[in-house]
């Protein structure tokens, strides 16, 4: 019995050294750089701190914290729904934009003077194109308004105006998101091949049904990703709505994120701060698990 | 990396030996540019001294001092005593707003000045300064700044519109606002009559608390054991402020900052904007803008708030640090008569010095149309309250107004909601 | 007839739709690099002026003088290089251990590192601070790790929290899957090498796509991240980072006077690293199709 496959045995072994072996690195990563940060921070959510006290005699107060933020906080409740808001709407726009280009620019002469249009905005630092469509969306002297009017559209406060703030934010998003997914379809789209189109062209489906039925499924496991990256990326937004939004009624615009930093660093409130953070996580969690089952019953392979 | 590591720890510990025996002191200022720097002219002459310049003049006189300036940005100085605090390695002096000195207060950040600093300021300091810098009955500082608010509003179309004066109290304001509204041919408007303040807490916060004061109100209880703004009066002087929305003097995409292109009549401004007034009306400036109480609503009120310097209670050379913090803002200059602190803020930084004697002996700039007003004003201010969780209790108070401002909620439903918020932090801590 | 006319027209629809969109996207930039060479005035005006008169060349010295360009730009570098060599190799290594090996916990440890992006990044801001302020002798700490910063204000504190990349170990095992059959791993292994020379001589050359595509995407991330580089340069100012410089840059001028000073600023932190970073996109679309994201 004992000698029954010694190679195997051996392999088996041998396998999971190597195993271990490659990936202690980010094991060793994860250890420090997010057992013990992920560890304070979760103990952090259950005092009062402010920060300057001596955390050892900052009050433990269990799960106060966790309780204001879902009974009393206006204010997290609404940034809670901006935050999901934000995410959808972004992702939803920024994807279906991306997707479409990416479609039309297959069949284009000089696409890649097109690709590099849509692919700046993804290079520049998020404060830089906050404080310029700041600028843009000034109701004064901002360029859009100025375009608008020419059209015979009243001025309009993008920024200030509660109803339009959160809005005018998610256009600049969506305005400097198209790029990455942009070009990771096109990369899938010509990994398509020609000969589905082909066939299908015979069988007289137009254009559309082509899309629908061809290019669509064979996206999926692409959907997939820039929807889970995108929407990852969606809740953690922070220095673009902070740099445009100064004005705005807070409640009308301030997402999770923003409102996190502004608990701890100017209420002086760390603990809920903290808090705060781990209930996006388990909504992010959430989401993205029922995002992936929604996918996986399409049959998908590799992804968890 | 290792390697790396190692080149660095001998690094520092080469610089750390080579600063053996001498004091350094780092001070951490919300200034800038040439706040810190001077302003110099077109061939590179000093025209007015930055702070840097006196630094490097106490330097010079005492050699075995060394300080080390750190320039914050003002949205993020109290953040960076936060996270700086929590490695341990803070600043030795702050230039703190008084809000944040009590938080640090609270949290036994700071270090008590000595006995003759506090003695010196409660002798020689305007009343609003002297109160913005004591908290639970202790001075913790010297004050630097003094700042209240006025009425600022433009001459020209002041008159255009046919009158002479600026309103005097608040109804009259609330009737002068929609006089002076222009309109374009589309119905959008081109010149407001008034703008409120707005943008961070202090903005929409102090010229509320400027009303209220006018009409007897207060803001909080003494002792702050209770908020006192769901009272009638706290709710009769933000129903004031409406009134102004409601005939059509303003609304809430009015922005004070237009004032500087001469599209808004009057704002409820602080000293600080003279300098961008200067440069936007160059030298019509005189002619244009003009400076006025704040319209009452019961008899003149305004609100003051201070900075002062403080000491870290981790400082090393704690005595080092307020003597020169003393040398800085106590020691009168003898052939000025002034404090140089009094001359930095009066000179390059265009702020109201609190100093009862730099108040007296700086006529060049603070007798100007523009300041003068606001320190003849100083007799009326009422310091904003040194509440602990004061930014949070402000922002609170500033959410539940810009609501109300846009029309989602009536002022009682507006004073209620932040009194019953505020009452909640409050229990907190006293 | 009917059906050129009808792709004709469909051509022109898509190109004039196309047109619109691109305008609109270069618009802002546009905007930016004309306002930056106006005047006060010009800036201010109403109606916008769209071209300036003159273009205030000089506005751009005017700024590069106040603004310390270069250590904003030396900074970003270097971290941006760091942490994307450090990734890339990780990623690598990770990656194929996920797709090739089997062992104990693999499952588990997979959902771990995934689980790691989902965490809000406020979460480690003041941990990771504490702790490499509190780094044993280094930076003036004694043995215990105080009294000293320990490694704040060293530009390791902007790198190390970032030297692994759950992303990028996900890619890397998505290529691996796809692009390494089995019976190749057999056949080294058959002849004698070890599972960590096979990696190096035999793995790695393959895998340039994915890598390339990871390290570009590593690096602009890297590029454009600002929270820990302005919580970090509130205590070490030398440190800041291109982003940070440009949030400060709105200090540097007083916002209400200067907005095109401002701007120039911005052009100068936005123009060069675009035009590179573009010039690099032919290896990030290539690299993407192999990671089986188009099966």
């Amino acid at each position: 019995m004992k000698n029954k496959n010694p190679n195997i045995l051996t392999m088996k072994r041998k396998e999971t050294f190597a195993g271990y072996f490659f990936i202690s690195p980010a094991l060793l990563f994860y250890s420090i750089f997010f057992i013990f940060p992920v560890t304070f921070s979760f103990l952090i959510s259950f005092k009062r701190w402010n920060m300057l006290r001596p955390l050892s005699s900052s009050p433990w107060i269990g799960f106060r914290n966790y309780i204001y933020l879902f009974t009393r906080d206006d204010l997290f409740k609404a940034s809670l729904i901006n935050s999901v808001i934000y995410a959808f709407v972004t992702v939803f726009l920024t994807l279906s934009i991306a997707l479409l280009i990416a479609v039309v620019l297959l069949n284009i002469k000089y696409a890649v003077v097109w690709r590099f249009i849509f692919f700046a905005p993804i290079v520049t630092p998020q404060v830089a194109l906050g404080i310029v469509w700041g600028y843009l969306y000034d109701p004064n002297r901002g360029l859009l308004n100025s375009i608008l009017s020419f059209f015979g559209i009243p001025t309009h406060h993008w920024l200030t105006d509660p109803s339009l703030a959160l809005f005018s934010v998610m256009i600049t998003a969506v305005w400097a998101g198209i790029g990455g997914p942009l070009l990771i379809f096109t990369a899938s789209l010509k990994g398509i091949p020609d000969l589905y189109y082909d066939a299908a062209k015979i069988d007289g489906a137009n254009a559309i049904k082509r899309f629908w039925y061809i290019t669509l499924p064979l996206l999926r496991p692409t959907l997939l990703f820039t929807i889970i990256t995108g929407l990852l990326g969606a809740w953690q937004v922070f220095d673009l709505i902070y740099i445009m939004t100064r004005n705005a009624p807070a409640e009308s615009v301030w997402v999770v994120s923003l409102y996190m930093y502004q608990i701890a660093f100017q209420s002086l409130r760390m603990g809920r701060a903290s808090a705060a953070a781990f209930i996006l996580f388990l909504i992010v969690l959430v989401i993205t698990l029922i995002v992936l089952r929604i996918f996986k019953k399409g049959g998908i392979e590799g992804y968890e | 990396m290792v390697k790396r590591l190692f080149l660095i720890s001998l690094l520092i510990l080469g610089l750390s030996i080579l600063s053996w025996g001498s004091i350094k002191l780092v001070m951490a200022v919300h200034w800038s540019d040439y706040q810190v720097n001077g302003v110099y002219d077109k061939n590179g002459n000093l025209v007015s001294k930055g702070l840097k310049q006196y630094v490097d003049e106490y330097m010079h006189l005492n050699p075995d001092v060394k300080i080390e300036i750190q320039s914050v940005a003002f949205d993020d100085y109290l953040k960076k005593i936060l996270i700086t605090h929590m490695s341990g390695k803070s600043a030795d002096v702050y230039l703190l707003y008084s809000l944040w000195g009590v938080q640090l207060v609270d949290s036994g950040i700071l270090n008590v000045p000595p006995r003759y600093i506090s003695e010196d300021v409660k002798k020689n300091y305007v009343e609003s300064a002297i109160k913005g810098t004591t908290i639970n009955n202790v001075i913790w500082g010297i004050p630097i700044e003094v700042d209240n608010y006025a009425l600022v509003y433009n001459k020209k179309l002041l008159k255009e519109a046919g009158y002479s004066h600026p309103p005097k109290t608040w109804d009259e304001l609330v009737e002068m606002a929609p006089k002076l509204i222009k309109k374009d041919n589309k119905g959008a408007v081109k010149q407001y009559g008034f703008a409120f303040l707005a943008g961070w807490d202090s903005a929409v916060v102090h010229p509320y608390l400027s009303l209220l004061y006018s009409c007897g109100g207060k803001m909080l209880a003494p002792g702050y054991k209770k908020c006192l703004l769901n009272s009638p009066e706290a709710i009769k002087a933000l129903n004031e402020e409406l009134r102004v929305f409601k005939n059509g003097g303003t609304d809430p995409s009015a922005s004070v900052w237009n004032f500087a292109q001469g599209t808004v009549a009057m704002i409820i401004m602080a000293p600080w904007y003279e300098s961008s007034l200067k440069i936007a009306f160059g030298d019509k400036f005189a002619e244009t803008v003009g400076v006025a109480p704040i319209p009452y609503i019961d008899k003149p009120a305004n609100v003051s708030y201070a900075w002062f310097t403080g000491v870290d209670s981790t400082c090393k050379h704690k005595k080092q640090a307020w003597k020169f913090l003393s040398w800085l803002c106590s020691e009168i200059q003898p052939n000025t008569k002034t404090t140089r602190l009094g001359d930095l803020m009066a000179e390059t930084i265009g702020a109201i010095p609190p100093r009862i004697i730099d108040l007296k002996n700086h006529p060049k700039q603070l007798e100007d149309v523009y300041t003068r007003t606001f320190i003849k004003e100083l007799k009326h201010s009422i310091p904003e309250p040194n509440v602990v969780q004061g930014a949070e209790i402000k922002t609170t108070l500033m959410n539940e107004i810009v609501k109300a401002w846009h029309g989602e909620q009536t002022a009682k439903q507006a004073l209620e909601k932040a009194t019953k918020k505020i009452n909640e932090i409050l229990s907190e801590y006293y | 007839m009917n059906r050129k006319r009808k792709r004709l027209i469909s051509r022109i629809i898509i190109y004039i739709i196309l047109a619109i969109i691109g305008i609109s996207m270069i618009l802002p930039f546009v905007w930016l690099v004309s306002s930056s060479l106006k005047t006060r005035a010009e800036f201010v005006a109403k109606p916008p002026v769209w071209i300036p008169e003159k273009a205030q060349w000089n506005n751009y010295p005017k700024v590069i003088k106040k603004v310390p360009f270069l250590k904003y730009y030396s900074n970003s570098l270097i971290v941006s290089l760091s942490v994307t060599l450090c990734v890339t190799i990780t990623s690598a290594f990770a990656g194929f251990a996920f797709a090739k090996y089997n062992f104990k916990f693999k499952q588990f440890l997979f959902s771990f590192f995934l689980s790691t992006i989902m965490l809000p990044a406020f979460l480690f801001v003041v941990p990771e601070y504490f702790m490499f302020s509190k780094i044993p002798l280094i930076g003036g700490n004694s043995i215990w790790g105080t009294g000293g910063y320990g490694l704040l204000h060293s530009r390791l504190v902007l790198i190390l929290p970032f030297i692994v990349n759950s992303w990028g170990i996900f890619l890397a095992r998505q290529f691996y899957i796809i692009s390494i059959p089995d019976e190749l791993l057999q056949a080294a292994r058959i002849d004698g090498a070890s599972e960590f020379k096979i990696f190096i001589k035999l793995i790695i050359p393959i895998s340039k796509p994915v890598l390339a595509t990871i390290a570009i995407i590593t690096f602009i991330t890297q590029w454009n991240y600002l929270f820990w580089p302005l919580v970090i340069s509130s205590s070490a100012p030398e440190l800041s980072t291109l982003p940070v410089g440009m949030k400060m840059l709105a200090m540097a001028f007083d916002p209400a006077r200067n907005q095109q000073l401002i701007l120039a600023g911005l052009t100068i932190g936005i123009i060069p690293p675009s035009l590179i970073f573009i010039l690099f996109q032919k290896y990030y679309v290539s690299g993407i199709g192999m990671t089986g994201l188009k099966e």
